[in-house]
């Protein structure tokens, strides 16, 4: 069987299509699902619970914990003789210039979060095979979720396991990037974003990999497919999205609201608001939740209040940077059937406004 | 199996490494050579528990090496700051495909290898890192183990809670059998490894069906009758049913019978049998590992002869075996070259030993080869008057019995000497092997025995043919016959040396006895000299 790559857009059911995988595969099979959130780990493994329950060896972890439990710590010795990781360490970063042990490790030994994809990769080789044996002897298959999400050195770690005997299904979204594992590295940059799409592309010319795609949404509407398509320019290359949800509420679509008109607008529709950061949409009382928190979720109607980068693409068409264009893709996708988007003038989008029936 | 145990800390164990054999290790040493600690400890890493009992239950600060806890306590009085003690136990696997989620490079070895394995540490408590700094303003020997706290993790620093699955392994421990309820712990676990996860369902449930028939009939007319009776205790009905909880499960109602007799309740030896037997299962397919204490105790010869057979039979396929012994018997039949010499450092295995010696011994297997193995130095002698008169002319040169030295006077019993000498070769004795010339050159006979002998640790003495052949004319020739006569306290009208043929081990205990000494014949004396050096 070979190692596949399912791309599909937002809304599509990767979730459900790993699940079903899942569900499908002989009870025998040792499987790890790694996923990338908190949030989405949850999702997976309830639901799993639910459909695969009679699977004993189907392993749901994050990414990291993947990295920690079968790379670092049982091989750091190679790198560092009598050492033991002894914690992770999500937030901090090592020293700029940090040599050795201390770039991938803290004082207290607890491994730097940022440099664990490349002392995961770098423990590959050092274990002189080991490591990799020893992965193929515990999992018969690998399924990674949100592939998108890899950044780095995950990607050499990557090459790794499509060479082992280890089967590996990847689903993912390059226009759903927003998580890179470690922002300030340099490492496999030409990858970053949807050049990853390339990275899979060579892959599967070199019968590594086999990709599919799908763009057929179930969950927004299309409407809401048409403009998120807008986000990306033309030069991405991605195919369009077709939706299948024809459900009609009366308010479905994008829609501008004039910040006059917030208070009015929530108490209308009560959507989910959505912002970049705790520092923006601080005028207005709202129950936020920020971008990178909303992913994985899905809401009935949500409230965008966007970034200046955003504000300038819808007022005058100038294309956002690849990193906040994926994040706005995720945000305006959380919607099954309205998106709001909190703004004072917008002449490039051709959108309508929404006013209150008073006015 | 397991390549390699390291234990460090550990009871008798300072620094100990040993690579066993693959299938069989027979596990002999002096008493307090460390067999049942080395068992013990091997017990630990493989199952987390000892006697059945969590590693916490059963700490104690007797397990910590006393001269290293002396050390340290020595240090930290004379104001260095040297690290607490520590025990740690490490099991070293084959690096087998169903045994890599144990694997990797959390281990002592240096340089870095990965292999999957087990250790055990006992390591103070980092969270009572200030009430131990405490303890140490004034440390005794008795080291505050509330203050320490145990790991037990596979190399790829995954902290175990129970048993890993592939490390299936059986305690055949005789002095567990005689426990309360007849079924030990280490037998319990035994039944359970046999019992398929489907099998142990169907009891399960059909012992809980048992129960619940049981309580609707029975019980039924009890009930009825408290039911109806006038004056009930409380306002809400009483009824008794059988107890469903977990505590009266049937791992604790189940007991082997063996020919309808309960287990507890039939022969310690056949309860050693049948523990043995039960876990060296012919039809076991995983890899396991079985730990025997001294399978001779409480078994007659005859009965130790079939389990040994039973175990040779069984030995070998999936099973890595440990046996300590006290017993040449066992050791003979299992084969010899399956002996681990244990010491508080290491357990020597033998290096090479041909496999007709091997065989040779098995089927001699009341030869003590036992004593061959424990001694320090030895004199081969060839029957029981030589060894007598050895004795006491090594007591009249130096004062004291060779026993008294280390040193162990074997006669040969008509074993073939070269054996013997092949024996103490590998096992590197410092042997001293004396025997009659039986009127052949002494030269030529050496010569059979070239192999073994070692100009400064094996050496062979034989009399001059000039002197007599065999013993008694040697010591009649050295001593003259006058003062043999008064010595062994012969008539002047008997022959000396027919009564000397006749009544060997007489001649032998009179000597022995003699208030005078005698002068040895200089091959006896040469060898009393070779071995005390």
């Amino acid at each position: 069987m070979a190692n596949e790559l399912s791309l599909a857009v937002a809304g599509s059911g990767k979730t459900r299509s790993l699940v079903h995988y899942c569900a499908s595969l002989p009870n025998e099979r040792r499987v790890a699902v790694t996923t990338f959130t908190q949030a989405n780990q949850a999702v997976l493994s309830s639901r799993l619970a639910h459909a695969a329950g009679d699977h004993a060896d189907i392993h749901v972890m994050g990414w990291f914990a993947f990295l920690l439990r079968h790379f670092a710590r049982p091989f750091l010795p190679f790198k560092f003789p009598r050492r033991r990781v002894l914690g992770f360490n999500f937030e901090g970063k090592p020293h700029r210039m940090a040599k050795g042990r201390s770039r991938f490790l803290d004082s207290r030994d607890f491994a730097y979060a940022c440099e664990l994809g490349r002392l995961a990769f770098e423990l590959i080789g050092e274990s002189n095979g080991a490591l990799m044996r020893r992965l193929e002897c515990i999992y018969d298959e690998l399924l990674i979720d949100e592939v998108q999400d890899l950044s780095a050195h995950d990607w050499n770690i990557l090459d790794s396991l499509l060479q082992s005997s280890i089967r590996i299904k990847m689903v993912g979204d390059f226009r759903q990037a927003v998580l890179a594992t470690n922002p300030r590295s340099s490492k496999n940059k030409r990858y970053a974003y949807t050049r990853a799409f390339d990275w899979f592309r060579e892959r599967e010319e070199r019968n590594v990999v086999h990709i599919s795609e799908s763009c057929t949404t179930w969950r927004y509407r299309p409407e809401i497919a048409a403009f998120v398509d807008t986000i990306f320019g033309a030069e991405w290359g991605f195919p369009p999205t077709k939706s299948k949800n024809h459900r009609s509420t009366g308010h479905d679509g994008v829609f501008l609201v004039h910040p006059d008109h917030v208070y009015p607008y929530v108490k209308s529709f009560d959507p989910q608001c959505l912002r970049y950061s705790a520092s923006s949409g601080k005028k207005w009382d709202l129950d936020f939740m920020n971008f990178r928190a909303a992913k994985g979720t899905q809401h009935e109607r949500i409230l965008i209040v966007p970034t200046g980068p955003i504000k300038k693409f819808l007022h005058d068409g100038t294309l956002l940077d690849p990193g906040p264009a994926a994040s706005f893709y995720v945000a305006s996708t959380r919607a099954f059937q309205s998106v709001a988007i909190v703004i004072e003038k917008a002449h490039a989008c051709g959108l309508s406004w929404w006013k209150p029936s008073n006015q | 199996m397991i390549n390699k145990v390291k234990i460090s800390g550990y009871r008798i164990f300072r620094e100990f490494e040993l690579e066993p054999h693959k299938k069989l290790n027979l596990l002999v040493g002096a008493n307090e050579s460390g067999k049942s600690t080395l068992l013990e400890a091997m017990i630990l890493a493989l199952t987390g528990r000892i006697n059945g009992r969590r590693v916490p239950d059963e700490l104690n600060p007797f397990w910590f090496n006393t001269d290293i806890v002396n050390e340290f306590v020595a240090n930290r009085r004379a104001g260095k700051r040297v690290a607490p003690p520590e025990i740690r136990i490490e099991l070293f696997f084959e690096d087998r495909d169903e045994l890599q989620s144990l694997c990797g490079a959390i281990n002592t070895d240096v340089p870095t290898r990965a292999c999957p394995g087990t250790s055990l540490s006992i390591a103070p408590n980092p969270e009572y890192a200030e009430e131990f700094e405490a303890w140490l303003e004034e440390p005794s020997p008795i080291l505050p183990i509330e203050y320490y706290m145990d790991e037990w993790r596979d190399f790829a620093d995954n902290r175990l809670t129970k048993r890993p699955r592939q490390l299936v392994t059986a305690v055949i421990d005789s002095r567990t059998i005689r426990s309360t309820s007849g079924v030990d712990y280490h037998l319990r676990q035994i039944l359970a490894d046999h019992l398929k996860p489907f099998e142990r369902t169907a009891i399960s449930l059909g012992y809980r069906e048992a129960k619940v028939a049981l309580s609707d009939t029975g019980l039924r007319s009890i009930n009825e009758r408290i039911g109806a009776s006038q004056a009930p205790l409380h306002d809400k009905p009483i009824s008794l049913a059988m107890d469903q909880s977990a505590r009266t499960s049937w791992e604790t109602a189940i007991t082997p019978h063996v020919d309808g007799i309960p287990f507890a309740l039939s022969g310690q030896g056949q309860q050693a049998a049948i523990k043995i037997s039960l876990a060296m299962d012919r039809h076991s397919d995983r890899a396991a590992f079985v730990m025997i204490e001294e399978p001779e105790n409480h078994l007659s010869h005859t009965s130790l002869a079939a389990l040994v057979s039973r175990m040779s039979d069984l030995a070998g396929k999936q099973q890595q075996l440990f046996v300590t012994t006290h017993s040449s018997f066992v050791l003979n039949r299992l084969g010899i070259d399956s002996l681990m010499l244990v010491s508080p450092t290491t357990a020597a295995r033998i290096p090479e030993l041909k496999p007709d010696t091997v065989r040779y011994f098995q089927k001699l297997p009341g030869y003590d080869t036992l004593r061959l193995a424990l001694a320090e130095r030895i004199v081969l002698v060839e029957g029981p008057s030589d060894e007598i008169v050895f004795e006491r002319i090594f007591k009249d040169l130096y004062g004291k019995r060779p026993m008294d030295l280390g040193i162990d006077t074997l006669s040969m019993r008509g074993l073939s000497l070269s054996r013997a000498l092949e024996l103490c070769s590998v096992l590197g004795k410092r042997v001293a092997a004396v025997r009659d010339n039986d009127g052949f050159d002494p030269d030529e006979l050496r010569e059979s025995e070239t192999d073994w002998l070692c100009k400064d640790t094996i050496e062979l003495f034989i009399g001059d043919v000039a002197y007599g052949t065999t013993l008694e004319p040697q010591l009649v020739y050295f001593n003259g016959e006058g003062l043999m006569r008064s010595i062994l306290g012969v008539s002047p009208k008997a022959d000396l040396s027919k009564w000397m043929q006749r009544e060997k081990t007489e001649v032998a205990l009179r000597i022995a006895e003699s208030e005078k000494s005698i002068k040895a014949p200089d091959y006896l004396r040469q060898a009393a000299e070779f071995i005390h050096g």
